[in-house]
């Protein structure tokens, strides 16, 4: 199976790494960025729907709480009125698994590339194409970056206090908000915890990864305001009826957002004011859902 | 049937997730192993150990308590040198990283330490070298280190001279007629003086070298990791020949000179039987695993070992065909670990270092092709 993991992902990134480090003047970050780019600009389709369905799944919250009520001795019942309101709990979930071993393969291509051990060293000559030899003479890459070797650990803990503060940034700007009070409080224990934990891994693990790590970041934020009319749009399409008011008061914005294109450029005052609404029309329905007042019609397609 | 798909896929993707996150913790050098008479020295990941070549016996183990943290010694990688009565090994890449890394001495009677020096800044990956009178010690971090242990000021090795290549030094030098040859990652071989370390020639390859030099007639033999051998004139550093034909991968084994041939493996399993006078490929066989260590030869046979946890051998008689040499399996179910490690001939069997897990070495009676005793004999489960 692993042998299956490195010819689908590991082994295609190495060879793309080193391709890019010949190509980008043997500028060993300069690979990283570029690479990072590129497979989060393949993977944005996976990342949108992902963030999409759990905008989806997070405004079904409150029809499913009642149903869950409602059916609690039935559960056969109670699944097939989940499946009517299109509760799918894998949907939200899968394109994240499969970008999964597409960032592990990336974390463990870079390891590979920085032939950090001999052993790391020796599983890269297994592992470059045939076809490309002159990837060969570009090993061992140039390691050095500023006031570092990228494959040493930092001795000046600069880069594990940078992975920490952009992961904490990535990770605030990239969870979707939540009225649920328990659902928010272990948000933020996450926003916290998770830098500090990958701050804490950093320390004894090469610059390089490092870097990935932050690099990765920054573009998890600017993609994400990049995304974010796309990701307002699917918000409010998916909360407005969740919120349990009047069909026709939500019928204009789906239209709206219907209408307009996937992708385009951030209006940030407009969107934050759309935010806003979204998130008051989400607190309603939280409200709405405890005075027992949830519609559970379905949506309209 | 949409439904039918995604369940697939998600169960694709987990299998994938997991296939990556497993695994155990693993050395990340390669053992070293070194025979002295009747005696046999490991180096092999967290320990330095001596035995009885003939059974297997355990005489002593450095450092002599188990357990791993960054205040031990260790870990070691590389072929012990045995150095009038001490044994020098080195520290390589530890698993969360060093904050030093240290040449030892150890005492080949109690495996006692004698010295340490700590001028290395990086990992020792494959042992030191001698003349006799200095130690010569390649470091990660691009620096070789000549040392005289019979000067020493508080405990450590007065540092003779030192060269700085532009990368690291991954394979211990060969030392000949008052000659250091340092092969490099930095695609050069280095020829220095032994007494003073003054730079003689400069030999550039392709790509990085990291295969220990052979010499014969004057003439160094070598592979890099630009798939190719190449012999260069030892006097001089000018090139003799360059083998015509691009092997299959990286050459990171030391080749073995027999007569006219110079055996040899690269990092994707080839074998091949290399004409020592220009350099063409005389035969060439495949196994599954990567080879890094030298073959050796016993009898009529050549063994090889590979990363696919199998020792292999070929027949000797000469060849009609280049590519009729069949490898066949010494043992059947292999070895379980992957062998990346030169093995040495002792009472009949091949003493196999094996690259991790409990059992470090495995010797394998090449009469009767079964194990003859793994090492260390009281092995843990």
């Amino acid at each position: 199976m692993g042998d299956l993991f490195d010819f689908l992902f590991v082994n295609p990134m190495t060879n793309a790494l080193l391709l890019l480090y010949g190509l980008l003047f043997n500028q060993y970050v300069l690979a990283i960025v570029a690479l990072t780019l590129i497979i989060r600009l393949v993977t944005l389709p996976l990342t949108l729907k992902q963030q999409i369905s759990a905008f989806k799944m997070q405004a079904l919250q409150p029809q499913i709480k009642a149903l869950q009520e409602k059916y609690k001795s039935d559960p056969q019942r109670l699944q097939a009125e989940m499946r009517k309101l299109g509760f799918n709990p894998l949907s939200g979930c899968l394109p994240l698994l499969i970008q999964f071993p597409i960032l592990i393969a990336l974390y463990q291509a870079i390891i590979r590339t920085l032939t950090v051990t001999p052993l790391s060293t020796l599983e890269l000559g297994k592992h470059l194409y045939g076809f490309l030899p002159g990837l060969s003479t570009l090993v061992p890459i140039d390691s050095r970056f500023l006031l570092w070797d990228l494959g040493q650990p930092d001795p000046l803990f600069i880069i594990p206090i940078l992975v920490v503060v952009s992961t904490y940034f990535a990770n605030k700007v990239m969870t979707p908000p939540t009225t649920d009070p328990t659902m928010r409080q272990t948000n933020q224990m996450m926003q916290l915890m998770m830098p500090l934990m990958f701050g804490f891994f950093m320390l004894s693990t090469p610059v390089g990864l490092g870097v990935y790590w932050i690099v990765s970041n920054l573009i998890g934020i600017v993609q994400y305001y990049v995304t974010k009319p796309t990701l307002d749009r699917a918000r409010a399409l998916h909360a407005a009826p969740a919120v349990g008011v009047a069909a026709g008061a939500a019928s204009p914005a789906k239209a709206e957002a219907a209408e307009k294109p996937l992708f385009e450029p951030p209006k940030s005052k407009v969107k934050a004011k759309s935010t806003g609404r979204v998130n008051r029309s989400a607190s309603a329905a939280k409200n709405s859902a405890k005075g027992g007042r949830v519609t559970t019609t379905p949506r309209q397609p | 049937m949409k439904s039918k798909l995604r369940t697939l896929l998600f169960v694709a993707a987990v299998a994938l997730a997991l296939s990556a996150c497993g695994g155990e913790i693993s050395p990340t050098s390669f053992p070293g192993l070194t025979l002295d008479g009747a005696d046999a020295y490991l180096a092999s990941n967290l320990h330095v150990y001596k035995f009885d070549s003939a059974t297997g016996v355990q005489k002593w183990m450095f450092p002599a308590t188990e357990g791993d943290n960054n205040a031990r010694p260790g870990p070691f990688a590389g072929p012990p040198l045995k150095f009038g009565n001490a044994i020098i090994v080195g520290e390589t890449v530890g698993l969360n990283g060093r904050a030093s890394h240290r040449l030892y001495a150890l005492s080949a009677d109690n495996g006692a330490e004698l010295w340490r020096f700590s001028g290395g800044q990086r990992e020792y990956t494959d042992g030191a070298s001698t003349d006799g009178k200095l130690i010569f010690a390649p470091n990660g971090d691009n620096t070789l280190y000549a040392l005289d242990p019979t000067q020493l000021d508080g405990g450590e090795p007065k540092l003779v001279w030192k060269f700085t290549a532009q990368d690291k030094l991954w394979v211990r030098p060969l030392v000949a007629n008052g000659k250091v040859f340092q092969p490099s990652l930095d695609h050069n071989l280095y020829a220095l003086d032994a007494a003073t370390g003054k730079l003689l020639w400069t030999f550039s390859a392709g790509a990085s070298i990291a295969s220990h030099p052979a010499m014969a007639d004057g003439v160094l033999y070598f592979g890099s990791f630009d798939q190719h051998m190449y012999a260069v004139d030892a006097e001089t550093g000018a090139q003799v020949w360059r083998s015509p034909e691009r092997l299959g991968g990286w050459v990171w084994c030391d080749p073995l000179l027999d007569g006219d041939e110079i055996f040899v493996g690269d990092v994707k399993g080839g074998v091949y039987a290399i004409d020592r006078r220009n350099g063409n490929v005389i035969w060439r066989s495949r196994v599954g695993g990567a080879i890094r260590a030298q073959p050796v030869i016993v009898g009529n046979k050549l063994y090889v070992l590979s990363s696919d946890t199998y020792l292999y051998s070929f027949d000797r008689r000469p060849r009609a065909d280049a590519n009729s040499a069949s490898p066949v399996r010494v043992l059947e179910n292999g070895l379980v670990r992957r062998l990346l490690s030169t093995p040495a001939y002792a009472n009949g069997a091949l003493l196999v270092p094996l690259f991790d897990g409990d059992v470090k070495l495995t010797a394998v009676d090449l009469e009767s092709r079964q194990k003859k005793f793994e090492f260390p004999l009281a092995a843990k489960p």
